[in-house]
């Protein structure tokens, strides 16, 4: 009744040989391939770390990485040797191999090696779990030892800085409530200072990722989520990495030209859990700097923008001024900067959804704080960008994207509000904004520096 | 209908009926989706303690005697299968009426605290209290419905003289394993969702 | 007895059966659709558990195809940044469809296709405990595809202009009617703030696939349990019976926590409860963590067959006993019952804080423990053995070296803070591609070239599975091995898009191309099974020399599978038969006088099923304000009630049918 027909027709030696070549050369050589064409210190890479907490996830990735390669090289090892030493040989007439059913003994073992090794894992997991977790407050992080700006209250003076980090569909929002400042798409910390962040959502989940500073943790509506990160060492164990010792001015200045060196840059990140049509164009931006740059920037932050000066003249106006004249004598206030200012707050709806610090009729908070917007490195959540090769602004490109974003907001990010918000968006305009016109509001964007 | 079970005679089955077997994993089942439900009911209670207090609406009167009822229409079935194993089909549509009686009774209790509860302003999308009540001691309600349906089938089924007191036994033995779950479940919900807002 | 026959096991029923066997009536007095000779007729009222299992398998690989076409799709998508191929609102509703078509369309009904044609066979019974449930699962999960795929129709009818949601409806202003909301369908993106009604038909076409999951799973444990031939002790049944034992116990208790989580999910969006939503006071990690209660075991749902297949091939083509027989099954169960434990490791980066974090992570990394028992017994298994490489256990050996790729993935993942810097990344994309291409999509296509023979009863020919493996093989390490640096620098999944300048370029163009080679081989793989069926030779009974009790009855089996009930007297029941000592061989049950006892064919398990159609697809469309539909939704549950009267009320019938006098 039963027959053993070739199960195929391709010859045996072929065959065998095919199973040596593929499994002992092709697949090291594909693994060689890619490690080898591996970049490791691209914008957004989990393997080129600048601060703590992405060094212990890192590390602990690597434990998990060298221990299953051993794993996979013993088991593979033993594994390949029996294929090919137990294959069958070309018209094989040995008897049946031995019947075996296996052996308590061996299995026993084996199990508790794999237990053993994953001892090796689970050790520095929990610590670092706990290390992750566990927000510090060292004496160098609290506010009052570095931050010398304005705006910090006393009650706050021992707290470490705290961001409010808020996910809309399709951007974010980064508040400092200590010191009062809000800003969207790109988060500005100090470098080697804890930073404590609170993660809220106001619409469905989203992830706060910056890889080479921290892993993620989710943002989730209805709840307050918080991590802390931190970019660069902090002096102490920068000491201790680099096997020095002391507090003299030489050594400060040395951790103060690590931090610049390394560590003050303008970082990648981006929103990491599905969060609707636009999800790929919800990125983020973080620039590190410098303590004394920090204070400078929340007070720049604070003082907000003055309205641009009468038609001809570089003199700002106050804002009540501005608005006089609008009312009054609208002939005042001509030039693209004004008509793009007049738009902003009039027929082009800017203003209802976007704060713009100083100017008292531009509140709305549906939308991104545009307050020094012309200084970030881009805009639509980091989606178009205008950094330079030197890390300034180019101006060109700014203008471009500030127009392209205004004309095509639908096309550069489907479904957002801004184009279609129940009657506040910019395509649900009676008459949709002209090129014109839409060159005149990038001119007023590109003046809030 | 049991010939299906015996179609192809299991041969090295444990001792239990294709049909009782199929009925427990399915109860198996709904144990979790039961698990489920009474699981969210607490977890927002847990989470919103003062959000809505229940004392005020739940009668605990109505309730602990619908729960009777429910416990009684238990018993009357017990005896239905009883008389169902003897062969005894007097017996069986007496006990089964009163099953489908006393279930008829609950449900009625049910539809009335339904309408209560909804003219004191609790209702399906009234938080998460009015949600997590309603789905839960709606699908136990629907559970108790299918259960009276299935019943008076089964009940004006035995007078088309096609019921074998010997073969249907297991047929009413299912129907009976499934009315004591849905029982044992209100215990368990009269307790995690009425009683205890009273402790 | 039995002649080899070259008829696929269509309705082959001779002249003399038909003369003494006439369709009876049924209880309604309604003739029953047995011995019919037409084709189609047989194929939708069938019981028999063989022609349901291929049903599955076709439907199955019909759906692996589109779901591939949606993974290409995607991969084109991805090739170069800042693509325009296809719209952001496309994209996602691709990859959602992709993966919910992998799961519940493709794998799950090809791991049904082997649970029905084999385990019968495997324990030696005659059919399913439930035949007419068996078919009812069958029509009920083409119900569920068709309802989930009806949105695509919708989608098309929008886009041409046909149809828009109405005004007043919840969906008003929505342009999604395919779903987009990922597999998960995570809270709050599937209100109906965010989303249209492509989340009902995902709703509604999941809701009813889990009807026809539940009911197969009760049917398979129920057959396990108690239709074993005699002598069929639980430690002789098949590893793969095992796996399915188990598998359908996942599903039993793992499907309800999604059952309801979908429920409250479908009050919210048609009832206005706040289940999940926020402004009332509703959790949307509470969705999280009862998908994923039912999404962790899921993956092993997925996976445990595979695991099965293996341990049946392995052992017949080293000629040696599966190693650690008891132990495979053990640590089957051990996966299972561990694997209700450990769901909150897809919720590492929700903020579960740490002590729960830390549990989870150390209960993750335990599981690994059964999964490296298996694999360290498989590799003990070829020790010693005599191993030939057939096709089936071509992809066997490879399945093992993928699925330990994939697996060292995972317990990369279980370190919760190293999981931190990968989940939802392409990292993970990786990780469980290995797992699902290189585990259970290797292990099936094993198993076809496995089983296909006794299936069909013809053999494989030429030598084409050498070249479906290496190009499988190199196109699913081509495609995903560099997704493990895509994401370890940085790249997030489910993006339709991205910018130049992080480094992903070159990866995503290589992903790409392997994409189309993993295709290039599937394609030639669905070129070898069409050789297979049209040029194959008989196959006879046993042709690769196996073990188990599906080999010693013909290939195909004939309607009634065992003329005689066989009588074990060993694990491996035909092996030992042909190898064996004397006491072991198979014996075989004496019939007595009246013959096999065959179930009717019916038409109430499709009626019922089809109700579930109307009422999917009425439903999703109501949301979207179109007139009547409500009422169509009333006739589906009419329709599925009536079905299921009626089936109560035929009575199960069936026929007395003596082998003996085909033979002749």
């Amino acid at each position: 009744m039963s027959r053993t027909p070739k199960s195929s027709y391709f010859p045996e030696v072929l065959k065998n040989r095919f199973e040596n070549i593929f499994y002992r050369f092709v697949c090291p050589f594909l693994l060689l391939l890619f490690l080898s064409g591996c970049e490791t210190n691209t914008r957004m890479s989990t393997l080129d770390t600048k601060g703590p907490i992405a060094e212990v996830q890192y590390e602990l990735f690597m434990i998990t990485v060298w221990v299953t390669l051993f794993i996979f090289v013993t088991v593979g090892a033993v594994y390949l040797y029996a294929i090919i030493k137990f294959r069958e040989k070309k018209n094989d007439t040995r008897p049946l191999p031995t019947q075996g059913h296996g052996n308590p003994l061996i299995e026993v073992g084996l199990i508790g090696a794999s237990i053993l090794l994953l001892v090796i894992i689970a050790v520095p997991t929990l610590q670092a779990i706990w290390y992750t977790h566990d927000i510090p407050s060292p004496v160098e992080s609290k506010l009052a030892h570095w931050y010398k700006g304005e705006g910090l209250s006393k009650a706050e003076e021992d707290n470490v800085l705290r961001v409010r980090v808020e996910g809309y569909q399709w951007w974010w929002a980064f508040d400092y409530p200590q010191l009062g400042v809000t800003t969207a798409n790109e988060m500005v910390i100090p470098a080697g200072k804890v930073v404590h962040l609170e993660l809220r959502s106001k619409d469905v989940i989203h992830s706060f990722w910056l890889p080479r500073i921290a892993g993620k943790v989710d943002l989730i509506p209805g709840r307050a989520n918080e991590m802390w990160i931190q970019a660069g060492d902090t002096f102490d164990v920068w000491k201790e990495k680099n096997e020095l010792q002391g507090d003299d001015a030489s050594l400060i200045a040395a951790y103060n030209q690590y931090l610049s060196d390394e560590i003050h840059d303008y970082y990648y990140g981006q929103c990491a859990e599905y969060c609707g049509d636009s999800h790929a164009r919800m990125l983020f931006r973080s620039t590190v700097v410098s303590d004394d740059e920090f204070a400078n920037w929340v007070s720049e932050m604070k003082q907000g923008h003055e309205a641009p000066g009468r038609s001809g003249t570089p003199n700002q106006l106050s804002w009540e001024e501005w608005y006089r004249l609008d009312a009054e004598n609208p002939e005042a206030l001509t030039g693209d900067v004004n008509e793009g200012l007049r738009l902003f707050v009039g027929r082009g709806k800017c203003s209802t959804c976007h704060v713009v610090e100083g100017n008292p009729r531009a509140l709305g908070v549906a939308g991104p704080n545009l307050t020094k917007v012309a200084s970030r490195h881009s805009i639509a959540a980091g989606w178009l960008n205008h950094r330079g090769e030197d890390g300034s602004v180019d101006i060109k490109q700014q203008y471009d994207n500030f127009f392209k974003w205004i004309k095509e907001t639908d096309v550069v990010k489907p479904g957002n509000l801004m184009w279609k918000a129940n009657g506040g968006g910019i395509g649900e305009l009676e008459k949709l904004l002209t090129d014109d016109e839409i060159d005149k509001i990038s001119q007023y964007l590109q003046t809030l520096k | 209908m049991s010939a299906e079970a015996q179609n192809h005679d299991s041969h090295h089955g444990m001792m239990i009926d294709n049909k009782k077997l199929f009925m427990w994993l399915f109860l198996g089942s709904d144990c979790m989706f039961f698990g489920t439900m009474i699981s969210t009911h607490l977890i927002y209670r847990k989470l919103y303690p003062d959000s809505f207090d229940p004392t005020t609406l739940f009668s605990l009167e109505l309730t602990s005697f619908s729960t009777f009822i429910l416990l009684m229409s238990s018993f009357l079935m017990a005896l239905a299968v009883s008389a169902m194993h003897k062969g005894d089909m007097k017996g069986f549509r007496r006990n089964t009426i009163g099953v489908i009686f006393f279930g008829l009774i609950f449900l009625g209790c049910q539809v009335y605290e339904f309408t209560e509860f909804a003219h004191k302003d609790l209702t399906l999308s009234s938080g998460t209290f009015g949600s997590t009540f309603y789905m839960l001691t709606g699908t136990h309600g629907v559970h108790v419905a299918i259960g009276v349906f299935w019943l008076t089938c089964m009940y004006f089924y035995s007078f088309t003289g096609k019921m074998d007191p010997h073969e249907s036994a297991v047929d009413v033995e299912v129907a009976g394993l499934y009315w004591h779950f849905v029982d044992i479940v209100w215990i368990i919900i009269f307790t995690a969702i009425y009683l205890i807002e009273f402790v | 007895m039995s002649s080899t026959t070259t008829d696929i096991p269509a309705p082959a029923k001779t002249e003399t059966q038909e003369d003494v066997l006439k369709p009876q009536k049924s209880n309604l007095g309604l003739l029953r659709p047995d011995h019919k000779k037409n084709f189609i007729v047989d194929l939708l009222t069938t019981v028999d558990h063989k022609k349901i299992g291929i049903m599955y398998g076709l439907i199955a690989m019909f759906f692996l195809v589109v779901g591939g076409i949606e993974a290409l799709i995607i991969r084109a998508q991805l090739a170069v940044p800042e693509n325009d191929l296809i719209s952001a609102q496309r994209y996602n509703q691709l990859f959602t469809m992709h993966g919910t078509t992998m799961i519940f369309l493709a794998v799950m009904p090809l791991n049904a296709a082997f649970f029905n044609f084999l385990v019968p066979l495997q324990i030696g019974a005659r059919d399913v405990a439930f035949p007419r449930i068996n078919s009812f699962s069958l029509w009920t999960f083409v119900a569920g595809a068709l309802v989930l795929n009806f949105s695509w129709l919708v989608q098309a009818f929008y886009e041409l202009g046909w149809f828009v949601a109405s005004d007043t409806s919840v969906a008003a202003g929505k342009t999604d009617f395919v779903p987009a909301i990922g597999w998960f369908g995570y809270a709050p993106q599937t209100s109906t703030q965010f989303t249209g009604i492509g989340t009902d038909f995902w709703i509604f076409g999941l809701q009813i696939l889990g009807i026809s999951s539940l009911s197969a799973s009760m049917n398979f444990v129920s057959t396990i349990i108690n239709m074993r031939a005699p002598g069929m002790k639980m430690m002789r049944l098949p590893v793969f019976t095992w796996m399915t034992l188990i598998v359908s116990l996942l599903i039993i208790f793992a499907f309800p926590a999604i059952t309801i989580a979908l429920g409250q999910l479908m009050f919210d969006r048609m009832f206005g409860t706040s289940f999940f939503n926020v402004a009332d006071g509703g959790q949307p990690i509470l969705w999280q963590h009862l998908f994923w209660i039912f999404g962790h075991p899921e993956v092993y749902i997925l996976v445990l067959p595979a695991m099965g297949i293996v341990s049946e091939v392995l052992p017949t083509f080293s000629k040696k006993p599966l190693f650690g027989y008891s132990i495979v099954v053990f640590s089957g169960a051990v996966i299972g019952f561990l694997g209700f434990a450990v769901w909150s490791h897809h919720m590492f980066t929700t903020g579960l804080g740490k002590v729960a974090t830390a549990a989870f992570s150390l209960l993750t990394m335990a599981i690994a423990v059964p999964t490296g028992v298996k694999i360290f017994n498989w590799i003990g298994t070829i020790w010693g053995g005599r191993v030939r490489f057939a096709a089936p256990m071509i992809f066997s050996v490879g399945f093992i070296w993928m699925f330990m790729m994939g697996g060292f993935s995972g317990i990369m993942h279980s370190a919760a803070p190293a999981d931190s810097q990968q989940q939802d990344s392409y990292f993970v994309i990786a990780h469980f591609h290995y797992v699902a291409i290189g585990g259970i999509l290797l292990a099936s296509v094993s198993a076809i070239y496995f089983w296909l023979p006794k299936m069909i009863g013809k053999m494989w020919t030429g030598r084409l599975n050498i070249w479906v493996a290496i190009i499988t093989t190199v196109g699913l390490n081509v495609t995903f091995f560099p997704m493990h640096f895509l994401g370890l620098i940085g790249m997030p999944r489910r993006t339709h898009t991205y910018l130049s300048g992080f480094g992903w370029e070159t990866y995503n163009m290589i992903c790409t191309i392997g994409a189309f080679i993993l295709a290039f081989g599937i394609l030639l793989f669905i070129v070898d099974i069409v050789l297979c069926v049209t040029k194959g030779k008989p196959a006879g009974d046993d042709p690769w020399d196996a073990r188990t009790l599906e080999w010693a009855t013909s290939s195909p089996p004939k309607f009634y599978n065992f003329a005689r009930t066989p009588v074990v007297a060993a694990r491996d029941a035909l092996w030992e038969h042909k190898h064996g000592p004397e006491n072991r061989k198979i014996t075989y049950v004496e019939e007595d006088s009246h013959g096999i006892h065959m179930p009717s064919q019916s038409w109430m398990p499709l009626f019922a099923a089809l109700g579930f159609i109307p009422l999917g697809i009425g439903a999703a469309l109501m949301q979207a304000g179109v007139p009547f539909m409500g009422y169509i939704t009333i006739l589906g549950i009419v329709i599925i009630a009536l079905g299921v009267a009626l089936w109560a009320l035929e009575g199960p019938g069936g026929y007395h049918f003596h082998p003996e006098e085909e033979a002749t």
